[in-house]
């Protein structure tokens, strides 16, 4: 209940932690005898967290990066069989 | 010319002695060189065995293990039990294994490691690191030359962009490929936001997995701190890696597959939970429409009731209406009652029967000791006035004494002036 409920707090939030509160807030609107406002605060916060994944999802990009394995130093890794042969 | 001495043997039965002869020769590795392959239309493969000094004739039935190994030159190893071909008189092999030459001693040394590491634990359910639901960073250790890499990219794409694919480049095949899993396994592990780790590599024979088959991948992979998900070879194929991996996948993609999420699914949900909110919502709405209109009736119930209060007020204010004409009709009536009796009382009305009215100055004369003999007087008779001088009066008119006053006749009679004023 502590978490609030102002706009910009969905901007940085990442799709894991929306997806999250979405469900946090179906369930409390599941299992709550809630006061008409109390529901409509839910329910908007709900649409505007589904809202926030449908967006994340439809705006990802996939991030490839390479880590340096450092291996070797003297150009093992090129000597090496760079076999994948069997593909 | 007969030389025949001892036991005759039918053909049929020197091809069942030598049928009991062989059945001992089960379950036996026959080494040698493969020739005349010939692969029939039913799937079986036919081929020889030979070496130096002798040919032994060998069957595969299909559905065999290793059946992609049999080529002609190829040194294998076939694994079976050796059969009489009564019709043909032919002793074969029938082969339910081969295998190239060499890969016994690596399956061997693998098995061997299977034991001491299963002995040690490594493999136990137990210890086994959890996938997490949503990873945000995805190791991935494998050759960026094949497709491999490529197929993890686009399932990637397909089913969770939101990810970020970090490869650690290695060769997968040959001598160096072991220790060049095991340092890009390192340089995953010391990044601490890597979520979870991908070890992949096409399908190959076991000497082409070899490097996912020695003790120092399966203990790199055992060490790190993020879970591990292998997708080695194919989906027939279990290396010593896939047996200590977190989780074992078929192949590269599948491997993939287990570590992302769908978005497919992921949508599906947040469409289910934005469906229900929409429900409730809207539940919620009519529930509090009807409770007002509950209510609202129930205010309406207990409220007096105004419309017949209305007709009350109606009713009252005619009965008013009329009470107070009535009232104003008798006020009206008293006024015209009590007019008539003023109008009757106006002296003009007694004068106008002849009687007069006489007066000294203001005073009006009701007393003959008010005037005394020569006071003029004035006289109003019904039509009008005149002035008229007392003959005689019994007093002074107004500041007469009592004694003088009784001097006067109560019988004083004015002299009338006829004059007109």
């Amino acid at each position: 209940m502590s978490e609030t409920t102002n706009a910009d707090d969905l901007t940085n939030m990442t799709f894991e932690q929306a997806l999250e509160q979405l469900e946090k807030t179906v369930r409390k609107v599941e299992n709550g005898e809630l006061p008409l406002h109390e529901t409509a605060a839910l329910f908007q916060r709900g649409v505007r967290l589904a809202n926030h994944c449908t967006e994340l999802l439809a705006k990802a990009e996939l991030k490839i990066t390479q880590i340096q394995t450092d291996y070797g130093e003297g150009g093992e890794s090129e000597s090496g069989v760079r076999a994948d042969s069997s593909q | 010319m007969t030389v025949t001495q001892g036991e005759v043997y039918s053909v049929s039965d020197v091809a069942l002695l030598i049928k009991k002869k062989i059945s001992k020769l089960r379950d036996i590795w026959v080494e040698g060189e493969v020739s005349n392959l010939a692969r029939s239309a039913a799937g079986h493969t036919y081929f020889t065995l030979l070496d130096e000094g002798a040919v032994l004739r060998c069957v595969m039935f299909r559905g065999g293990s290793g059946e992609r190994e049999i080529e002609n030159g190829a040194a294998v190893r076939a694994h079976g039990y050796v059969s009489l071909y009564e019709a043909r008189g032919d002793l074969q092999l029938i082969a339910d294994t081969v295998e190239p030459v060499g890969e016994g001693e690596l399956q061997r040394k693998r098995d061997e490691l299977e034991k001491r590491l299963r002995a040690e634990g490594l493999f136990e359910e137990s210890r086994k690191r959890p996938i997490p639901q949503f990873p945000r960073r995805v190791g991935v250790v494998t050759s960026p030359t094949g497709s491999v890499w490529h197929d993890i990219q686009n399932v990637t794409r397909r089913r969770y962009p939101l990810v970020e694919l970090v490869l650690a480049e290695t060769i997968v095949q040959g001598k160096e490929a072991a220790p060049h899993i095991v340092k890009a396994l390192g340089a995953l592990n010391e990044d601490s936001s890597i979520d979870v780790i991908i070890v992949a590599r096409g399908g190959g024979s076991l000497e082409d997995l070899w490097a996912f088959n020695e003790e120092d991948v399966a203990r790199a992979i055992f060490r790190g701190n993020a879970p591990v998900v292998s997708g080695v070879g194919h989906e027939t194929d279990w290396t010593i890696a896939d047996l200590v991996a977190d989780v074992r996948a078929p192949t590269p993609s599948a491997a993939a597959e287990i570590v992302l999420p769908d978005q497919v699914d992921l949508k599906a949900k947040i469409g289910a939970h934005r469906r229900y909110l929409n429900a409730s919502m809207g539940g919620r709405i009519a529930a509090s429409s009807r409770e007002i209109d509950t209510l609202r009736s129930r205010l309406h119930r207990g409220l007096p009731d105004f419309d017949t209060m209305r007709l009350r007020i109606d009713d009252l204010m005619r009965t008013t209406s009329a009470h107070a004409r009535v009232a104003v009709q008798v006020a009206g009536e008293r006024l015209n009652g009590m007019s008539a009796r003023l109008a009757s009382m106006n002296p003009k009305h007694t004068l106008g029967r002849g009687y007069a009215i006489v007066q000294r100055g203001n005073l009006i004369v009701t007393d003959p000791s008010q005037v005394d003999q020569g006071d003029p007087v004035e006289v109003t008779v019904a039509r009008g006035r005149f002035r008229a001088i007392v003959a005689n009066g019994t007093g002074p008119a107004v500041a007469r004494t009592r004694q003088q006053s009784r001097k006067i006749p109560p019988t004083g009679q004015a002299s009338m002036d006829l004059s007109e004023r």
